[in-house]
């Protein structure tokens, strides 16, 4: 995970502040250099969905709540082999998209925008290209969301920050093709005026 | 264009043709391929190939390609799939111009070293191959005809502006058939197969340049080379619209995938993708194919404002649901035809859109209102509903929604629900090229896949 992570990052991508902490004291220290309210994460190569375990701590505000969560993490995966636990920094508040990728067997690359979170499979509301796709490509693919309202300000909030997600859908399209990636996720993205959160990536080459 | 695709010319424009597997045996492919050629007003040269026979229907019959004294232009073979290379690379020798398989057995059920040959002989000689496992090809403009379904069976379209390329021989053939039931007029029908040597691409580049083709089909289960189908969409598209129609859906054999987005895009959805990305107008079933590829050579719209004219308030209502459904606008009339239209309504009328000529409307009405919408610029596009049932309507209105539709001002769709007596009225407003529909919704979802091919393709 974390290695996806830093692979990412070669590519331009700047992942919501994070660390892998080993111990609690580590993660005190990392959460302070992050800065609170931070996000825990079990990381195991053993838990696929980190919630069902009760791997996933959000809006930790304090050191305190921090050794709780911590130790609730970990008691409930102590029948599993655990690389760490994940210290990202808390993401803003706004709207939850999925970028990801496949490689088609006719078609190459493709790209696929979509509203993100974990609903994903069931509202399917995504739109998609071959690629590569310019930044035309992904305004035309933001007006095909049924819920692109909700990326421009709908019920009174500002409209998303366009521009960083259109240079998110372009660079992942170059990404896929410079290291030949099957599929990927970055999955959830979240954005409101100021910016896009990349928090959580998952890629298969 | 690259050789081959050139050279297809001459499988579709035949001065002479030859059928291998000719036979007097009725029912045989090799028979009913003779009699599409005899039988069918074709002008040029006919050369039966069959070692077993000295004469087929009263031809000479020759016992290979090699034998016939003249450089042949297209050969169609229908013997087993064994046999084939041989012929195939006999036709290089005899510098025929193209050959069409349409015997089955190769890739299909795994014998690709058949099908390896036949693409070798092709190389070689830098010979066009259509097929193997096909219909082949149909071209009623030089009568050329390899569908190997007797004519009392399956109809043969008229001459026309709509070109089908079509993977699965048994899709092409209901489409031609039903087109020639609805009277729609066809350039080129191409039934390609497994698409050994020349593939969907090839031919949109074909057709791209073929004067006789306006619209192009396109029914495909799987691409050969989706990158290139993506490119030639793209180029032939800005030209000729195409409308595509791709089949397996929900095709599964997607290995297991571990992301959202290996889930959820699979490879239809890389199909309509790449549709999009050449702004092709896809459809979703047979009944769209049809609905869509009837508007598609009519001018084009220079925006999205409908204009309705009916004999009939509540076909009226349903059509400007429509009209909202599909995101396309009530068009708001000129000072000019809002006098006019006063002129042609009785007392009780009331000039608005959708226009309600009311029930007792007879033709003149429906000439006087297409007319003012016509000449009206705040109307893009015409949508008339004619209810024959009404009796005031007789057979002069075909004669004035005809006219209507030739002077090519602007694009219109005609609409009549009805039973049998109505539907015969509608088969003959297509038989002359007036678009007509058998609903509101069809009529107006056709209409705005024309609306935005203009928009897209503004030239």
């Amino acid at each position: 995970m974390i290695d996806d992570f830093a692979m990412l990052e070669k590519y331009g991508f700047k992942l919501i502040p994070y660390s892998l902490a080993k111990s609690e004291k580590e993660a005190l220290s990392m959460a302070k250099k992050i800065g609170y309210p931070v996000a825990m994460k079990v990381v195991s190569p053993q838990i696929e969905h980190k919630t069902d375990f009760g791997g996933v701590k959000t809006d930790i505000k304090n050191p305190e709540v921090l050794k709780h969560a911590y130790r609730d993490i970990m008691q409930g995966a102590k029948r599993k082999k655990v690389d760490g636990i994940l210290v990202q920094k808390m993401a803003r508040k706004g709207v939850e998209l999925i970028i990801g990728g496949r490689k088609d067997p006719q078609f190459g690359h493709m790209v696929v925008l979509g509203l993100g979170g974990i609903y994903v499979e069931i509202f399917r509301d995504i739109s998609a290209r071959i690629c590569p796709v310019n930044e035309d490509d992904v305004e035309e693919m933001i007006g095909e969301l049924k819920s692109h309202p909700l990326l421009e300000g709908a019920r009174g909030k500002k409209p998303i920050n366009r521009a960083m997600l259109k240079k998110l859908v372009v660079r992942v399209c170059r990404f896929m093709a410079k290291e030949n990636i099957k599929e990927m996720d970055l999955n959830p993205i979240i954005c409101d005026s100021k910016g896009c959160d990349l928090v959580d990536v998952r890629f298969r080459r | 264009m690259n050789e081959k695709i050139k050279r297809l010319d001459k499988i579709f424009h035949p001065k002479n043709v030859a059928i291998v597997g000719a036979t007097k045996k009725a029912n045989k492919i090799g028979n009913v391929l003779m009699k599409n050629f005899s039988e069918g007003k074709y002008r040029g040269g006919i050369f039966p190939v069959n070692p077993k026979y000295t004469q087929v229907m009263g031809l000479k019959c020759y016992s290979s390609v090699l034998e016939v004294e003249k450089k042949i232009d297209c050969v169609i073979i229908a013997t087993p799939a064994a046999t084939v290379p041989a012929i195939v690379e006999q036709c290089g020798k005899a510098k025929a111009g193209g050959v069409v398989v349409l015997s089955g057995g190769f890739e299909e059920v795994g014998q690709d070293e058949l099908a390896k040959k036949i693409l070798a002989s092709s190389d070689k000689y830098n010979m066009p191959i259509i097929g193997p496992n096909c219909l082949g090809v149909f071209n009623p403009y030089a009568r050329v005809d390899s569908i190997f379904l007797p004519t009392y069976k399956l109809e043969r379209p008229k001459p026309g502006g709509i070109a089908f390329i079509t993977q699965s021989g048994a899709v092409g053939s209901t489409v031609l058939d039903l087109s020639a039931f609805y009277g729609l007029g066809v350039s080129k029908f191409i039934s390609y197969g497994n698409g050994t040597v020349l593939c969907e691409n090839d031919f949109l580049e074909y057709l791209m340049y073929d004067k006789e083709t306006e619209v192009i089909i396109l029914y495909l289960e799987g691409a050969k080379d989706g990158r290139k189908l993506l490119e030639w969409m793209k180029r032939v598209n800005a030209k000729k619209p195409i409308i595509a129609l791709k089949a397996g859906k929900h095709a599964t054999g997607q290995a297991a995938a571990m992301t959202h987005t290996g889930n959820i895009a699979g490879s239809y959805l890389a199909y309509k993708s790449a549709f999009r990305q050449a702004d092709v107008t896809e459809a979703h079933s047979l009944d769209e194919l049809f609905d869509f590829v009837r508007i598609f050579n009519q001018p084009h719209p220079k925006g999205k404002r409908v204009g309705i004219i009916t004999n009939g308030g509540g076909m009226g209502i349903l059509t400007t649901d429509a009209v909202e459904d599909e995101d396309l606008e009530m068009a708001k009339f000129s000072k000019d035809t809002k006098k006019k239209l006063r002129k042609i309504l009785p007392p009780y009328g009331t000039v608005a859109n959708p226009l309600d000529l009311v029930a007792d409307a007879g033709v003149d009405a429906y000439e006087a209102a297409i007319e003012t919408y016509m000449k009206d610029p705040n109307i893009d596009a015409l949508a008339i509903v004619i209810l024959f049932q009404t009796p005031p309507i007789d057979e002069r209105i075909l004669h004035i929604l005809t006219k209507a539709s030739d002077d090519r001002r602007k694009p219109m769709v005609t609409i009549s629900v009805g039973g049998e007596y109505t539907e015969k009225y509608r088969k003959i407003l297509e038989g002359k090229g007036v678009p007509s529909y058998q609903s509101p919704a069809s009529a107006i979802k056709a209409l705005k896949r024309f609306v935005r091919y203009a928009q897209r393709n503004k030239k």
